[in-house]
C-alpha cells in the first residue's frame, strides 16, 4: 500500500483527470449542448498527438508549432466527419463516429511510414532509431519547475493541464449561456423545431463537433506530453467510453460537471488498482484488470441508480418531455 | 388583394402513399385561410412542403412572388413565413423565457465569432430581445412562467408559446397546424383573439389547419378542403359548408 502515500502517484492520476477533464468537455459540447452522440471523441485525441509528435519528428518542426496544428488537425478532422455525417440521423451519425474512430487507430497501426505503426511514436524514424517528440516539452516542464520552485516534474504536470482544463471548463461555461449556447440546447431538445425558428441547424452541430474534437485534440497533446511515447492501442475505443461515463457520473449539460465527474472517476480507477486482498489476489494480473473495469461498472450503476442526473446534474431535468 | 402565398400543382408520396397529389392553393395577403380536410388528407404533409421540411416531388411554391420549394426551412423563415407544428414542440428544458428568446431574428450573439469581436453589441441585442420575449409572454399571459422550464407548461400553454416565439420574428405569413386541438375552450377563444388582433394591428396573413368547424366558420375568410391528396374545392366558408363534395368527403353529416 506504500504506492497509495506516494504523492507522486496522486499527481499522476490528477494528471490524468485533467487529461480526461479536457477530453470529456469535448464530449459535454457535442452531447450536452448540441445532443450529438460522439463515440468515436478518441479519434481526435489521436490525430491531435500523432499530428503533433509527426511534426516534430519527421518535420523537424518546434513543439510550439506543433502544438496548436495538432489541434488545429483535429478540428479539421471533426469537419470532415461532420460534413457528411451530420447529415444523418443521430443514431447513423454515432455509428460514423465508431466507425471513424476504428478508422485512425488501424490507420495509425499499420502506415507505418507516417505513425510508427503498431509498435508507436518509438518508431517514428523507422526501425533502429529512436524516435522522440518529447524534449521540448520536458524542458519547458524544467523551467516552469524552477520558476515556481517545484521540484517534482508530475506536480508541475498536474498545474499545467489542471490550469489549462479549469480555464476552459470557465470559458465552455460561458459559452453554454451565451445566445450562441441557447440555440445549441435548443437543437438538443428538438431539431426541428428550432429550424423552424430561422435558425441553420446543421451549421450550429458542426461547430459544437469541431469544438468538441479540438478540446480532444488538445487532450491528446497533454497525453502525449505525459507518457512521453504512445502507439495506436493508446486510442482505443474504451477510452471514448471513459469520457462517457465521466460525463454521466458528473453531469449532463453542466460544464463543471465535467471535472468533477473526471475526478470522481480518476479516483475509482486508482482506488481499484489496490483490489490485492482476497478474493481478488487469487486472480493474475489481466484478469485483476478485467475485474477492475466490472466493479468501476458496478460502482457506476449504483450511483446512477441512487442519482440518475449525475453529481452536479438537475433532476427535475431528467424527467420532462 | 394579392397573392402572398402560391401553391402550384404540388405533389409529394411516400413510397405508395401520395400524401399530397397536384395541391394548388393560394393565401392572399391579409387574409385568415383556413385548410380543412378528413385525417390523412395530406394537410400537414402539404405544410412540410411550404415550409421547407420536405421537397415537393413536383410543383412550385412562391411566398410574395419569390420561389421557396428549395430552400431550407430556416431560410423559408428569413423570407417571412413562420410556422407551428401539430403537437406543440417546446424546447422542454430550457426555459420558457429562453423558447421565446431563441426564436429572435438577427442576433449577432448566435455567431461565435461576434460573442468575441462585438461582445457590446451582443449584449444590447440581447437586452432587446429579452424586452421582446416578456412583451410576447405578457401578450399570451405567460410572463409568470418566464422562468420555468417549457416542459413543466400544459399542452395548451404550449401552443401559446409556440405562437409567442414565432412572433419574436415578425413573419408575414403564420401556418398554424391545428392550433385549437388539445387546448380548452377558454384558451381557444384567447387564441382566437389573438389570430384575429394580430391580424388587423400586424397584418399577418394566416393559413390554418383546423378541424374546429367553429373556428374555420368564425375567424376564416376563405377556406380550402382537402381530401386524399388533392384540393377538393375552395369558396367562403358559407359556400364551403354547403358544398356537397365537402359534405360527403369530410363533414359526413351537415353542419
Ligand atoms: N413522413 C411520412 N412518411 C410516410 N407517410 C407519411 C409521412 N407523413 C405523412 N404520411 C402519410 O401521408 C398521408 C397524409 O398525412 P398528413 O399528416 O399530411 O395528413 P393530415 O391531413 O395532416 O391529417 P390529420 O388531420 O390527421 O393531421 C397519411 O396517409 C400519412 O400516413
Ligand atoms: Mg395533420
Amino acid at each position: 500500500m506504500t504506492v497509495l502515500s506516494s504523492g507522486e502517484f496522486w499527481a499522476f492520476v490528477g494528471v490524468m483527470a485533467g487529461i480526461y477533464t479536457l477530453f470529456t468537455l469535448g464530449l459535454q459540447i457535442q452531447f450536452g449542448l448540441a445532443g450529438l452522440l460522439n463515440f468515436g471523441q478518441v479519434a481526435f485525441m489521436a490525430v491531435g498527438a500523432y499530428t503533433m509528435a509527426i511534426l516534430v519528428v519527421k518535420q523537424g518542426w518546434s513543439m510550439w508549432l506543433a502544438a496548436p496544428l495538432g489541434v488545429a488537425a483535429a478540428a479539421l478532422a471533426g469537419l470532415l466527419v461532420g460534413l457528411p455525417a451530420l447529415r444523418l440521423r443521430g443514431d447513423y451519425f454515432a455509428i460514423v463516429t465508431i466507425a471513424f474512430s476504428e478508422i485512425v487507430r488501424w490507420v495509425a497501426t499499420n502506415e507505418d511510414g507516417l505513425t510508427g505503426g503498431s509498435q508507436g511514436t518509438i518508431n517514428l524514424r523507422g526501425e533502429g532509431v529512436a524516435a522522440q517528440y518529447n524534449s521540448q516539452w520536458e524542458r519547458f516542464q524544467g523551467w516552469l519547475g524552477e520558476q515556481l520552485g517545484i521540484r517534482s516534474k508530475d506536480v508541475v504536470m498536474l498545474l499545467v493541464v489542471w490550469s489549462v482544463a479549469l480555464l476552459l471548463t470557465w470559458l465552455a461555461g460561458r459559452l453554454a449561456r451565451t445566445p450562441w449556447g441557447r440555440v445549441l440546447r435548443g437543437i438538443r431538445e428538438d431539431e426541428d423545431a428550432v429550424s423552424s425558428l430561422g435558425k441553420p441547424v446543421f451549421r450550429y452541430r458542426l461547430q459544437a463537433l469541431v469544438l468538441g474534437a479540438a478540446l480532444a485534440g488538445l487532450a491528446g497533446l497533454f497525453y502525449a506530453w505525459q507518457f512521453s511515447f504512445f502507439s495506436p492501442d493508446d486510442f482505443q475505443p474504451l477510452i471514448t467510453f471513459f469520457g462517457w461515463m465521466i460525463l454521466i457520473l458528473g453531469g449532463v449539460g453542466r460544464m463543471w460537471a465535467v471535472p468533477v465527474g473526471a475526478l470522481l472517476f480518476g479516483f475509482l480507477f486508482a482506488a481499484t488498482r489496490f483490489f490485492d486482498f482476497p478474493p481478488f489476489s487469487y486472480l493474475d494480473s489481466a484478469d485483476r484488470a478485467y475485474v477492475r473495469l466490472l466493479v468501476i461498472g458496478l460502482l457506476i450503476i449504483g450511483l446512477v441508480l441512487v442519482r440518475p442526473q449525475g453529481l452536479l446534474g438537475r433532476r427535475q431535468e431528467m424527467v420532462l418531455e | 388583394m394579392s397573392a402572398l402565398l402560391e401553391v402550384s400543382g404540388v405533389s409529394k408520396a411516400f413510397g405508395g402513399v401520395r400524401a399530397v397529389d397536384d395541391a394548388s392553393l393560394s393565401v392572399e395577403e391579409g387574409s385568415i385561410t383556413a385548410l380543412i380536410g378528413p385525417n390523412g388528407a395530406g394537410k400537414s404533409t402539404l405544410f412540410n412542403c411550404i415550409s421547407g421540411f420536405l421537397r415537393p416531388d413536383r410543383g412550385q411554391i412562391a411566398l410574395a412572388g419569390r420561389r421557396i420549394e428549395r430552400l431550407p426551412p430556416h431560410a423559408i423563415v428569413h423570407a417571412g413565413l413562420a410556422r407551428t407544428f401539430q403537437t406543440a414542440r417546446a424546447l422542454t428544458r430550457l426555459t420558457v423565457l429562453d423558447n421565446v428568446r431563441l426564436a429572435a431574428p438577427s442576433h449577432p450573439g448566435e455567431c461565435l465569432r461576434n460573442l468575441i469581436a462585438r461582445r457590446g453589441a451582443v449584449r444590447r441585442r440581447e437586452a432587446q430581445v429579452t424586452e421582446e420575449a416578456f412583451r410576447l409572454l405578457r401578450l399570451v399571459r405567460l410572463e409568470d412562467y418566464a422562468d420555468a422550464l417549457a416542459g413543466t407548461l400544459s399542452g395548451g400553454q404550449r401552443k401559446l408559446l409556440d405562437l409567442a416565439r414565432i412572433l419574436i420574428a415578425s413573419p408575414r405569413l403564420i401556418l398554424l397546424d391545428e392550433p385549437m386541438a388539445g387546448v380548452n375552450p377558454a384558451l381557444r377563444e384567447e387564441l382566437l383573439a389573438h389570430v384575429l388582433d394580430l391580424r388587423a394591428t400586424r397584418g399577418i396573413t394566416f393559413l390554418v389547419i383546423e378541424h374546429d368547424l367553429a373556428f374555420v366558420m368564425r375567424a376564416s375568410d376563405h377556406v380550402f378542403v382537402m381530401a386524399e391528396g388533392r384540393v377538393l374545392t375552395e369558396g367562403t366558408p358559407e359556400e364551403v359548408r354547403r358544398d356537397e363534395r365537402v359534405i360527403d368527403a369530410y363533414l359526413g353529416t351537415d353542419v
